[in-house]
């Protein structure tokens, strides 16, 4: 209903707020002596594009002086469209007299879309002669003419169409429909509702279109006195054409009044299930507590049909009345699921204030299916107030219950909750627990203003903490970065402890930012077996191989880790890293591994692939020059036939062959 | 007056260009069986009723009777992509296209033929005859060049057409305000091509700002297109020798616009750029982005009010402002890798994205803990399916309004067109939204609309 309601208050506000130009409104000062040169312009032997030109730029700029020259081409096939295009916007009624007098002598399409343009400027005074072109025997003009008549929407207008209606016979009818609804619309937003009315069942009598009929449909319910209205509305739901049923639908939505709803709630028993249906979805959206909801409220019991339950639950949260919410919570315990699933829908979208307290003592209970169902509520409706009780069930003796609150102090909790969330996690009682502990940490964190305030608190937790919560605190600082606890998880590389130790030099090793890479190169220096070093070597060639970095950066990088390289898989890493560094001196690097039988063919590949990227656009002699050399070695180091050719191929191309 | 003459003439024998009497759909939509209609529109009407997919389409197993018959207006490239999304439906039988060049015409039959293994597609190049013979068709595909969006969809609509429109579905605030007007007066089910409010990834970001969990949403951010510029051209192309009606309706291509010599580049794409024909590199990813933009912060019924001038060629760093004091800033580049980007911030975090993304990037990895769950929400709530053209299509059925309903389009169109006259005008714009006019500006609402060339009108 929100989106059709300002649907139709946006019809009405356009119908009066359209884009005519206010005549007399204050103009921005012209430039003179530029309109001058434009009408000038006009008058002139000039091209046809300089004409138009001048004529879009009057449309901007020009006022009642330039109304002459542009009124003199309306007749020209060449100039008409473009005179218009500046008349329309000017807003002076001088415009208005040279459109009226154009009236009376153009014909075909310049006659045409001056009769449009007269619409635009809802130029009242052209009535008469736009009643008499809609007799014209070109019925395009005819057409046209009742068109802008209806955009009038006066009483003038209107009996002008009705006249014409009046006079032709039936087949020829649906040429004034269009122009007769916009002149419904005009007289309706006017309060001439009995007029209006005359037009809606005129054309709701005659045998048109679909959409002519809707539309005459609605607008013949909406501007009836209500108590017809409504007979008309009721018979109309009742019947057995969809498109006037849908129109009818639409009808009632829009129709204000008490007694409406009263009517369509006394008559709820003689729809058939699928009117029902709609029925229920129209008093959801008229919000008319006091009358509708206790018929909404039979309508969700257990003997109604689950379409005619779920409507009638969701027609009640649309009302949003306070009283529903303990309905609603009774229904999410309904034997159906489909009904349990739409009555906690529903709550979850109530806006009244009932509603978070009904789903904070739904975790208060004892019950842990309605303890869950409160803290998912919890967080769709995002209660911060419920932290009192989110703390109390991360205590709870229910695992899940215990899980899904302490995620959900992570969703809702700020840097206060982290002394609890310690707690939980120094109290874990089960892997779930302390993995509900670290998400709730990384989430608090990562949204914390200054991360600096909760890694000093993580760090102080770190001293009294056991292994597995110790690993969940080096996670979570490495989440948040910085300083003070890359220190800490730098001086937990050191633990005793094998996992402390595991854990640590990972988090090092994924470290988000590039501060922790001397510690990285000193600890694949250092480290005491081929697995760390494994670890510290990718960590730190992870950064390396980050091409958004400058070459010569990744390349000096390589050169530092270089001599520390030892065995094949170490080589291969550091060979996959510089063969992604698009320079000369990389190849260098790389020679020497060309001549090493274990990664040899890893070398030759490494070769290849920097040397064609290099050689693609080179124009560089001295460049290509150094690339020989090595492509000829990678060429006899490799084993694999294509990858030698290429070798080849590229050498011979480095050396300008 | 006495009203004596009678204006029958000719008009038995001619079809009418915008009379609704081109239209006799009433025997398409009343051969469906109304149980069926008002079980869908029970379901999907205005409230998130849940649909059973054995309802809509029963199993993908639609008898002919129950297809949505569909036919296109001036499909090329980007209507083709829709017209993928939109042949496998198996409630939708598409007929016919219109379309002022033979060859986009001839390229879409051969597509819908080989869908269907017929030669049935026909074929239409006049608008008119299109619409008033084609009285068996209950919905279309508008896909022309920007120029005619908002006037075909007028046209369809009085003819009793449901209307998918592609983007920017209006070149003027007075076009979109007769797209509203027409669709409500006839109550056709209409979409604007603004397909992201219908994709998981965008739909995540909306919901996550307005769920609250990144704090009041105070900025927004909004792609628009990395080329072209704010300001348009109005020169001519160099005139070239005027292909064959059939090869090229030149007269019917330009449909509304002022008026120019024929050349080939405006037909095979190079319209962009034109004033008369385009929107700016605003309106060109803005359409989609402002849409998107102001779902998350709530204001789709209301049109930024405030527009501030930079002074640069293109729009980028503009800050507009809303009713609601949220500030959505213009961005080229720099914020997103993708296309048609949006970004939301607010205290407590912030979520972007754009397409390609895999996922939405978030301030937080938290924050995408509950993507799968977000999205089921909004799908629960909403009864949206992340298809646009599906939820075209599930209204059509429903009569319910589409995700992005013309209200949707003038809104976020009227915000397009404004910062775009904001940029034209050079200066700061301030927009009264009920009123639709810009407050002490009279050149600004003098650019509010174009008169169109005859005998077309809105």
């Amino acid at each position: 209903m929100k989106n059709s309601k300002l649907f139709s208050a946006l019809t009405l506000a356009l119908t009066f707020a359209c884009v005519t130009p206010a005549h007399g409104a204050e103009t921005s000062a012209p430039n003179k002596e530029q309109m001058d040169k434009l009408i000038a312009t006009l008058k002139s032997e000039s091209p046809q594009k300089e004409k138009a030109d001048a004529c879009r730029m009057l449309g901007l700029i020009g006022d009642k002086d330039a109304v002459p020259a542009l009124a003199a081409l309306l007749a020209d096939e060449q100039f008409s469209h473009m005179a218009r295009y500046a008349l329309e916007t000017i807003p002076d009624p001088k415009v208005d007299e040279a459109l009226r007098a154009a009236l009376t002598q153009l014909h075909g399409k310049q006659l045409i879309g001056v009769i449009a343009s007269v619409g635009v400027r809802h130029d009242m005074q052209a009535i008469s002669q736009l009643t008499s072109l809609m007799y014209s025997a070109d019925t395009a003009i005819g057409l046209a003419a009742a068109n802008t008549l209806g955009t009038m929407g006066t009483s003038t207008a209107a009996k002008a169409l009705q006249g014409a209606w009046a006079n032709t016979p039936a087949p020829g009818h649906l040429m004034y429909s269009e122009g007769m609804l916009r002149c419904a619309e005009g007289l309706s937003a006017k309060g001439l509702r009995k007029e209006a009315l005359a037009i809606y069942d005129t054309l709701a009598d005659a045998k048109g279109p679909h959409q002519v009929r809707a539309a005459a449909l609605r607008g013949a319910i909406l501007n009836r006195p209500s108590d017809e209205g409504m007979t008309l509305l009721k018979k109309s739901l009742h019947g057995a054409d969809f498109v006037l049923v849908d129109a009818a639908i639409r009808a009632a939505m829009e129709m204000p009044g008490r007694e409406v709803t009263s009517a369509l709630v006394s008559g709820i028993n003689t729809y058939t299930e699928d009117q029902k249906l709609l029925v229920i979805q129209v008093l959801g959206k008229r919000h008319e507590a006091a009358i509708a909801l206790g018929c909404l409220t039979r309508e969700t019991s257990q003997e109604r049909p689950r379409s005619i339950r779920l409507a009638a639950i969701r027609a009640q949260a649309e009302i949003e009345d306070a009283s529903s919410v303990s309905r609603f919570v009774n229904l999410m315990n309904d034997g159906d699921p489909e009904v349990a699933q739409a009555a906690q829908e529903a709550l979850a979208s109530m806006k009244v204030k009932q509603a978070d307290e009904a789903i904070m003592q739904m975790l208060a209970s004892n019950d842990a299916a309605r303890q869950l169902n409160g803290i998912e509520l919890i967080g769709r409706r995002r209660i911060v107030e419920s932290m009192p009780e989110l703390l109390k069930a991360g205590s709870n003796s229910d695992a899940k219950v215990r899980v899904a609150a302490v995620k959900r102090i992570g969703d809702l909790g700020t840097t206060k909750e982290l002394p609890a969330l310690l707690g939980f996690l120094n109290n874990g009682k089960e892997a779930q627990d302390i993995e509900a502990a670290q998400q709730a940490l990384v989430a608090i964190c990562g949204r914390e203003q200054n991360p600096d305030e909760s890694a000093a608190k993580l760090v102080d937790a770190l001293g009294s903490a056991q292994t597995a919560q110790k690993v969940v605190l080096l996670r979570t600082l490495g989440s948040i970065g910085g300083q003070k606890p890359l220190k800490a998880v730098r001086a937990a590389v050191d633990d005793s402890n094998a996992d402390i130790h595991t854990s640590a030099l990972r988090e090092l090793s994924s470290w988000k930012t590039a501060d922790a890479l001397p510690e990285l190169l000193s600890l694949t220096k250092s480290a005491a077996n081929p697995t760390d070093k494994m670890v510290c070597l990718r960590g730190y060639l992870s950064w390396a191989g980050d091409t958004e970095m400058p070459a010569a950066k990744r390349l000096t990088m390589c050169q530092d880790i270089a001599p520390l390289v030892q065995q094949p898989d170490e080589k291969k890493l550091l060979l996959g890293t510089l063969g992604s560094i698009t320079s000369p001196d990389a190849v260098t690097a790389i020679a020497p591994f060309l001549e090493d039988g274990a990664v040899k063919e890893e070398a030759s590949a490494a070769t290849v692939s920097i040397a064609e990227k290099i050689l693609k656009d080179n124009k560089d002699k001295d460049v290509a020059a150094k690339l020989t050399a090595p492509l000829q070695k990678a060429a006899e180091a490799t084993a694999n036939t294509g990858l030698a050719q290429r070798a080849k191929a590229l050498a011979l191309k480095s050396e300008g062959k | 007056m006495a009203l004596k003459k009678s204006p029958i003439g000719s008009l038995v024998s001619k079809p009418l260009n915008t009379s609704p009497a081109c239209s006799s759909g009433s025997q398409a939509l009343t051969r469906r069986h109304f149980l069926k209609h008002t079980a869908l529109a029970a379901g999907t009407l205005v409230a998130p009723l849940f649909i059973p997919a054995s309802v809509l389409g029963r199993n993908g197993a639609v008898p002919p009777s129950e297809r949505i018959v569909m036919g296109g207006l001036g499909i090329g490239g980007r209507g083709t992509s829709d017209l993928q999304w939109m042949l496998p439906e198996a409630d939708v039988q598409f007929v016919a296209v219109c379309d002022a060049q033979k060859s986009r015409r001839e390229a879409v039959k051969k597509i819908v033929d080989a869908r269907y293994g017929t030669s049935d597609c026909a074929l239409y190049s006049d608008m008119r005859e299109f619409l008033a013979e084609r009285t068996d068709i209950d919905a279309l595909l508008i896909a022309t060049g920007d120029r005619w969006h908002a006037l075909a969809a007028t046209m369809a609509m009085r003819a009793g057409k449901d209307v998918y429109c592609e983007k920017p579905s209006c070149m003027t605030i007075a076009e979109g305000q007769a797209v509203v007007e027409t669709a409500q007066r006839y109550g056709r089910v209409y979409q604007t091509g603004t397909q992201r409010l219908s994709e998981a990834n965008f739909v995540f970001a909306i919901e996550l700002a307005k769920s609250g969990r990144l704090g009041k949403i105070h900025t927004t951010r909004a792609h628009i297109a990395p080329w072209d510029a704010a300001e348009m051209t109005h020169d001519w192309l160099p005139a070239e020798p005027l292909p064959s009606k059939d090869v090229v309706d030149w007269d019917e291509w330009l449909g509304p616009c002022p008026w120019r010599p024929y050349n080939s580049s405006y037909t095979s794409g190079g319209w962009r750029g034109h004033y008369d024909f385009h929107t700016s590199c605003i309106g060109e990813w803005g359409a989609h982005t402002f849409a998107q933009a102001m779902a998350g912060i709530d204001s789709l019924d209301k049109p930024a009010i405030e527009y501030h001038y930079v002074n640069n060629p293109t729009g980028d760093g503009m800050v507009t402002v809303f009713p609601n004091g949220v500030k959505m800033v213009l961005h080229r580049e720099g914020v997103w890798t993708g296309s048609c980007g949006m970004k939301f911030e607010g205290p407590e975090g912030w979520v972007a994205v754009a397409d390609g993304y895999t996922k939405p990037e978030v301030s937080s990895p938290a924050l995408l803990g509950d993507f799968r769950q977000i999205v089921g929400d909004y799908i629960a709530r909403t009864q949206r399916p992340m298809s646009h053209m599906r939820d075209y299509l599930n209204c059509i059925k429903s009569r319910r309004l589409t995700v992005a309903n013309p209200l949707v389009m003038h809104r976020s169109m009227t915000t397009v067109h404004a910062a775009n006259i904001c940029m034209w005008l050079k200066r700061d714009m301030h927009f009264d939204y009920q009123k639709e006019e810009f407050i002490n500006d009279v050149e600004a609402n003098r650019l509010r609309s174009r008169a169109m060339r005859s005998p077309w009108t809105v």
